[in-house]
């Protein structure tokens, strides 16, 4: 195909657009009759400043894709397209690495990386390097706005009237692409590798606002998007009312995970949460319980404690806390791995118990352990039965994979 | 979601105390919504409606009731299934230009409803005595700290325990010895008058229930309860208990005064004159409940208005919003709540108000307002992408156009008798 004139003219210096400019533009056929209107350009979100792959427009046969490679120039008052290139297919849906700008980004909410916040997609601006045209930043001003309603000509000149310094005029705030996060609701291939790192970096209080000011499904998006760690940290510092809802969103395992991150008392609270949500038959206690239990009798020192606990460690799902029966296997007391560290190796265990805050019945349901294990912040809750005798435990975790899975 | 996807069976069979217990978590949207629903404007209209036409005009309330509903349950099935509020669906589907047009039109219409709050509180506390001074500046105070330094869940809590007040009207009602047969004949058969005035009454009736800012603000109180598909069945008795009580609250104001004001042939032109008017014919104390009620409804509506109204603006074009955000981060938020507050109190403090004029302004602006949001919510709400299986169904489509139509022609009237009351 000859080079014309027009072609170096425009494939020239790079340069910036906004989206909005483009938005409505007339596309030509190289012979400059109008095809139609640009409604929409569709980016390959995979790199990291994506490219424009190919342009929507509607005329008067409908809607069409046309890939960029076929456009000839990007004018001021027309997009033209090359020769023999006019006949297109309608559009088809777009894979998970394709993103329609105008329809999936423009106008929705974002995180901003940077600076640790929701924000509102008001433009999008496109450096323009050889025909190409790719994503370099997302607006989200002040100035955007008054763009997109179109009165930024007559804005800009009030400001300017009054004050030619204004910072109105001065600073457009652009975020770059790399420190932003979409919350497009297929994960796809948007995952922006430097955006997700930065995540990870922010504070966990500046993290849990993100997450309260974010839509439902976006919360959702975002918590997959962290670590378990970054997720649990972020988590401890959102209402507990709010991480039941995250949780109950994300799968049961992950949910555990996150959960096993968290400082107990926090995980006690949504956990509660969690249960008042429930909606499920209960199952009992017996059935959700764990024979495997560290249980010694008061006589016992902490050094025979430690000894079980050291020869039994690989099959007990649980070490944290231990349980003190009576010959007959009533329970009595109950220590904590705390307990043993800090005494001597000779105390019995039955001057150091403390009783027994939470129990519950063999037959009680799955809703009253959760009670119990909210309420005493437990990580365990002990199951006796009719006569008091120690069947087993119920540990945080059995109740949460029970309480999320049944959901 | 799947297109052909079956709409989701709601959870079956939960015993009834958990089904109680559920109801109750997901409760609170529809019957606050209701309840301020029933604010100074609206207490005035049907205290009017109900002095002029006595009994004639009760058969609205049914319609009114099922226009209500459809509605009303629409905001709530697009806040659960979307998790979005209804500005923030208008912003990201209809774009900026839109958005900004109905921000400002909420704004203008949420401000004369605020003014006529602010009115409503000046004159019922007058009942008991309550200077206009002391009475508008002090609720003024209250309400800001109240909203900026509370919990939105503390807030919501004071509001419901608030709603509760409502009873006062169908008390009246005990002082008013209505005449029940007649009542009942009045519901179900439709009596029409000939003049301009009734029309523009009944008209008045409809605005004055169904109103622009409810719909952005149930929605967005559905979404903020965190709401889950699969409870969606309770959300809807919510919503639809709440229009209940509304209407019934509606019937008792218009009860009371026509069973006293009109047969009594006293004519009212506002609900405090109707507080007051009760007085030698229903006793002391129908007069204090009256007025009690008119300042209940009049303060939990100022709280709420500015408040939701800030809310939905910044939200839709993404500046930081909430009362617990600092100043620094959030202003746009806090100056336009406490702008509204502020002038709201401000133009009732004035001396020699134009307050009718300011009322019909508010009148036309909510005229205009309410055909654009119905129909964005009809679009928006068949959308498939948007609301997979949870779109409307044919014949639910079919009376949500109809009802729509009604109402747009109804509003339409509104407007222009408002403009040409304005004009002349």
């Amino acid at each position: 195909m000859p080079e014309t004139a027009g072609a170096s003219e425009s494939f020239g210096d790079p340069r910036f657009v906004f989206l909005s400019e483009l938005l409505g533009r007339p596309v030509t056929a190289a012979d400059g009759s109008r095809l139609g209107r640009l409604t929409d350009l569709v980016a390959a979100t995979g790199e990291p400043y994506p490219p424009i792959e190919s342009l929507m427009m509607k005329g008067a046969t409908g809607r069409r894709q046309v890939p960029w490679s076929a456009v000839e120039r990007l004018g001021e008052d027309a997009i033209v397209l090359k020769a023999g290139t006019e006949t297109f297919a309608p559009p088809e849906t777009h894979g998970s690495d394709r993103m329609p700008l105008a329809g999936d980004l423009l106008d929705r909410q974002i995180v901003d990386v940077h600076d640790a916040k929701v924000v509102r997609v008001n433009d999008l601006h496109f450096l323009e390097v050889k025909g190409q045209l790719r994503i370099a930043h997302v607006d989200v001003g002040f100035r955007g706005l008054v763009r997109r309603l179109g009165w930024q000509p007559l804005v800009d000149g009030l400001v300017s009237a009054f004050s030619k310094e204004a910072r109105y005029l001065k600073s457009d705030q652009l975020v770059g692409w790399k420190l932003v996060q979409p919350l497009d609701r297929s994960p796809g291939k948007l995952r922006l590798e430097v955006a997700q790192r930065l995540l990870a970096t922010l504070h966990p209080a500046d993290l849990a606002e993100i997450l309260e000011d974010l839509d439902r499904d976006q919360r959702t998006v975002l918590l997959q998007r962290l670590d378990v760690e970054t997720a649990a940290d972020a988590l401890e510092e959102v209402k507990p009312e709010l991480s039941a809802q995250l949780l109950e969103e994300v799968s049961a395992a992950h949910a555990a995970d996150i959960l096993e991150e968290m400082q107990p008392d926090e995980a006690a609270d949504v956990l509660s949460e969690v249960q008042e949500l429930l909606a499920h038959p209960p199952d009992s206690a017996g059935g959700l319980m764990t024979p495997d239990r560290l249980q010694l009798m008061p006589t016992q020192t902490v050094a025979d404690a430690i000894a079980e606990l050291r020869r039994r460690a690989d099959e007990l799902p649980f070490v944290y806390e231990l349980f003190v029966a009576d010959e007959k296997g009533r329970l009595v007391g109950v220590c904590t791995l705390r307990d043993l560290l800090l005494n001597d190796a000779g105390a019995a265990l039955g001057t150091l118990m403390r009783e027994p805050a939470a129990t519950v019945r063999i037959d009680a349901r799955l809703r009253d352990v959760a009670a119990e294990a909210a309420k005493y912040r437990a990580m365990s809750v002990p199951v006796l039965d009719e006569a008091g005798l120690l069947q087993g435990m119920v540990t945080v975790d059995d109740l949460l994979t029970e309480v999320i899975d049944g959901r | 979601m799947g297109a052909d996807a079956a709409p989701q069976p709601v959870q079956a069979r939960l015993p009834f105390h958990r089904r109680v217990l559920l109801f109750m978590a997901v409760l609170g949207p529809g019957l606050i919504t209701a309840s301020v629903d029933n604010d100074a404007g609206g207490i005035t209209t049907y205290s009017v409606a109900g002095a002029r036409y006595g009994y004639d005009l009760l058969w609205t309330l049914i319609p009114i009731t099922v226009a209500l509903i459809v509605v009303q349950e629409m905001s709530a099935r697009m806040g659960v299934v979307t998790g979005k509020g209804l500005s923030d669906l208008i912003r990201e589907n209809f774009g900026v230009k839109v958005t900004f047009w109905i921000s400002l039109a909420l704004i203008v219409a949420n401000l004369g409803n605020v003014i006529a709050e602010f009115a409503g509180v000046a004159a019922s506390l007058a009942i008991f005595g309550v200077p206009i001074w002391l009475s508008v500046p002090s609720t003024a105070v209250i309400v800001w700290l109240v909203v900026l330094k509370g919990s939105y869940r503390s807030v919501e809590r004071v509001f419901l325990v608030a709603s509760l007040v409502y009873i006062a009207y169908p008390l009246t009602l005990f002082f008013a010895k209505p005449d029940w047969p007649a009542i009942g004949k009045a519901l179900v058969i439709p009596t029409f008058h000939s003049d301009v005035a009734y029309i523009g009454m009944l008209i008045g009736m409809v605005g004055t229930t169904i109103a622009p800012w409810m719909q952005f603000y149930l929605q967005s109180a559905v979404v903020e309860k965190g709401v889950k598909v699969e409870h969606y069945s309770l959300s809807r008795l919510d919503v639809i208990a709440g229009c209940i009580v509304t209407d019934v609250v509606a019937f008792a104001i218009v009860v009371a005064c026509a069973a006293t004001l009109h047969k009594s042939g006293i004519q009212v032109e506002t609900a405090d004159q109707a507080a007051v008017a009760l007085k030698p014919l229903a006793g002391q104390y129908a007069s204090w409940l009256f007025a009690f009620g008119l300042f209940n409804a009049s303060f939990f509506a100022a709280a709420i208005l500015p408040l939701s109204t800030a809310y939905y603006v910044c939200e839709a074009f993404g500046w930081e919003s909430g009362v617990d955000k600092k100043y620094d981060e959030a202003r746009p938020f806090y100056w336009l709540f406490t702008g509204l507050l502020v002038v709201g109190a401000l133009v009732v403090l004035r001396p020699n108000l134009p307050l009718v004029k300011i009322m019909l302004v508010s009148q036309v602006v909510n005229g205009v307002l309410l055909p654009v949001i119905l129909i964005f919510m009809l679009i928006l709400i068949n959308r498939e992408g948007l609301m997979g299986a949870w779109r409307n169904g044919r014949y639910f489509n079919a009376i949500a156009w109809t009802a729509t139509i009604v109402m747009i022609a109804l509003t339409a009237w509104l407007v222009v008798a408002g403009i040409r009351d304005l004009v002349v």
